[in-house]
């Protein structure tokens, strides 16, 4: 029964949390963009346009839903509701801190700890992309449809070096829980080096970021979104609360995959060089490692806001390109190189 | 009676009848995505969940989604699918196929006897370790010949895309 309701618990609350985050990202992403295009953004709706993702809501939720015409009904209702579904699901096995104590009874932190963790990701992440072809497909306009074609082929060709990335990972620690991943990263490496997956696995970083912006159809990979090539893509025929899910599912995505990077190769919840954990109690060390976990995360949040208005968007046979004559091979030598590697010194 | 599996099953049945139904093309595919997903979750039931991640990850997640790629190059939203399930070769072909699958899962089934007396399952079964050890020690060799087949093909699709040798 305790187990039940720690469970219930946990997902109530990473839920609420992870659409806290996901809400605040959307203000962060216009004061961002204000901040790097040096005007004032939003500032009207409390302190420094705090209120601004409220009224937002607001407004999508009251919005008239209007189905086009030629649109096949189920199908665009569907779209929405099956990308942000993969988003919210995918967090349960993302860790956001070490564990607290209470009453005697160890409770880590993080929905579920499957040994199977990051193919779960995996799986999931890949779903999402039906909710854009479904969005594309049935909203029967030409745009719509080419955004969505770009979208399954960008998802596709940026999965295969996320993928191979993750498996240089799981060379290096031989499982596929984030958790144990997440252990296994406390202490030095060389001696002077935070024992970090990213001085592990600098390639693997560059490759896994790349294709989790790709697959996150960020800027400068928004292709199936293009605004000044195809209106808006997959979501042009959309609107008020319908359109309001694929932009939030979005920024769910990103918290995830930020998750991810800090817990694959930012040492998770570890301070480099101190470990907190010896000097503090089980109930302030988990407090401070989920913190710690959610600082290093907040960084992450930043830098894809930050790259969106600084880059411009690739073309689209650059896209294919990068995927299948860069990334690729450039992750196949990575795990050649860490195979190598790990059969000279072990 | 286990709810589970008929849930699951008769969801993957339907679903299946659903796409070699369908009118449209894309909804078709969503039938058959709905299949991998409902046989995903039967395989998680039988405890094997690395099976069901990748029966998501690479059915769901790669193969189906090139498939609706070619679906949406060829083809427009409501052009309907009339035409081509009207041809008798398609479907006289697709009986066959069909018939020969039918054919190698009753070979298959020959085996049945072993599943009628219940043995407890070997501990750590379905993880990703276990998985490893049949692929690369038991069955290596099994494996790499498939992997010869893969090369055949992607030099065939090779040759087939170039215009000039």
């Amino acid at each position: 029964m305790d187990d039940w309701l720690i469970a219930i618990i946990k997902v109530v609350c990473i839920w609420v949390w992870v659409l806290l985050i996901a809400v605040v990202m959307t203000w962060v992403e216009r004061r961002g963009a204000a901040l790097i295009q040096d005007r004032p953004g939003p500032n009207r709706a409390g302190p420094w346009g705090l209120f601004q993702p409220l009224a937002d809501g607001i407004k999508l939720f009251t919005k008239e839903e209007i189905i086009p015409t030629k649109a096949q009904k189920f199908l665009y209702i569907m779209g929405p509701l099956l990308f942000s579904l993969p988003a919210f699901s995918a967090y349960a096995v993302v860790p956001f801190g070490d564990k607290i104590i209470l009453g005697g009874k160890e409770i880590i932190l993080q929905v579920s700890d499957v040994n199977i963790g990051f193919l779960y990701i995996l799986a999931i992440g890949s779903m999402g992309v039906y909710g854009v072809i479904l969005g594309g497909w049935g909203s029967t306009n030409k745009y719509s449809v080419l955004g969505g074609l770009r979208s399954t082929a960008q998802m596709v060709s940026y999965e295969v070096p996320l993928g191979l990335a993750l498996l240089a990972i799981v060379f290096v620690y031989g499982t596929f829980s984030l958790r144990d991943i997440s252990l296994a990263q406390q202490g030095t490496f060389l001696g002077f080096l935070p024992n970090w997956g990213i001085f592990k696995q600098p390639l693997g970083f560059i490759l896994f970021i790349v294709a989790a912006y790709a697959e996150a159809n960020r800027v400068p990979f928004d292709l199936p979104e293009a605004e000044s090539e195809i209106v808006s893509g997959y979501h042009t025929e959309y609107g008020s609360m319908r359109l309001g899910l694929y932009l939030f599912g979005e920024y769910v995505n990103l918290v995830t995959i930020s998750g991810i990077i800090v817990a694959l190769y930012f040492g998770s919840w570890h301070m480099p060089y101190i470990d907190l954990g010896a000097y503090l109690g089980p109930i302030s060390w988990g407090v401070v490692s989920f913190c710690i976990f959610f600082l290093k995360v907040s960084f992450f949040l930043w830098l894809f806001v930050w790259v969106r208005w600084t880059l411009p968007r690739f073309r689209y046979d650059q896209i294919m390109g990068l995927g299948w004559r860069g990334l690729i091979p450039l992750a196949l030598f990575n795990i050649f190189i860490t195979a190598l590697f790990i059969q000279l010194t072990v | 009676m286990d709810l589970y599996f008929w849930v699951f099953a008769s969801m993957s049945v339907l679903a299946g009848l659903f796409t070699i139904a369908a009118k449209d093309a894309l909804p078709s595919a969503m039938g058959l995505l709905t299949v991998f997903i409902a046989l995903a979750a039967l395989y998680l039931h039988l405890h094997a969940p690395l099976i069901a991640i990748f029966q998501v990850a690479i059915y769901a997640g790669a193969i189906l989604i090139l498939v609706v790629f070619v679906i949406m190059l060829l083809m427009a939203p409501g052009e309907r699918l009339a035409a081509i399930q009207a041809n008798v070769s398609y479907r006289g072909f697709g009986a066959l196929l069909g018939l020969c699958l039918i054919g190698l899962v009753v070979v298959g089934i020959k085996g049945v006897s072993d599943i009628v007396s219940m043995k407890a399952l070997p501990e750590g079964f379905g993880a990703p370790s276990m998985f490893g050890d049949l692929f690369f020690r038991d069955f290596l060799l099994h494996f790499e010949v498939v992997s010869v087949l893969l090369l055949v093909a992607l030099i065939g699709g090779i040759y087939l895309c170039k215009k000039k040798l």
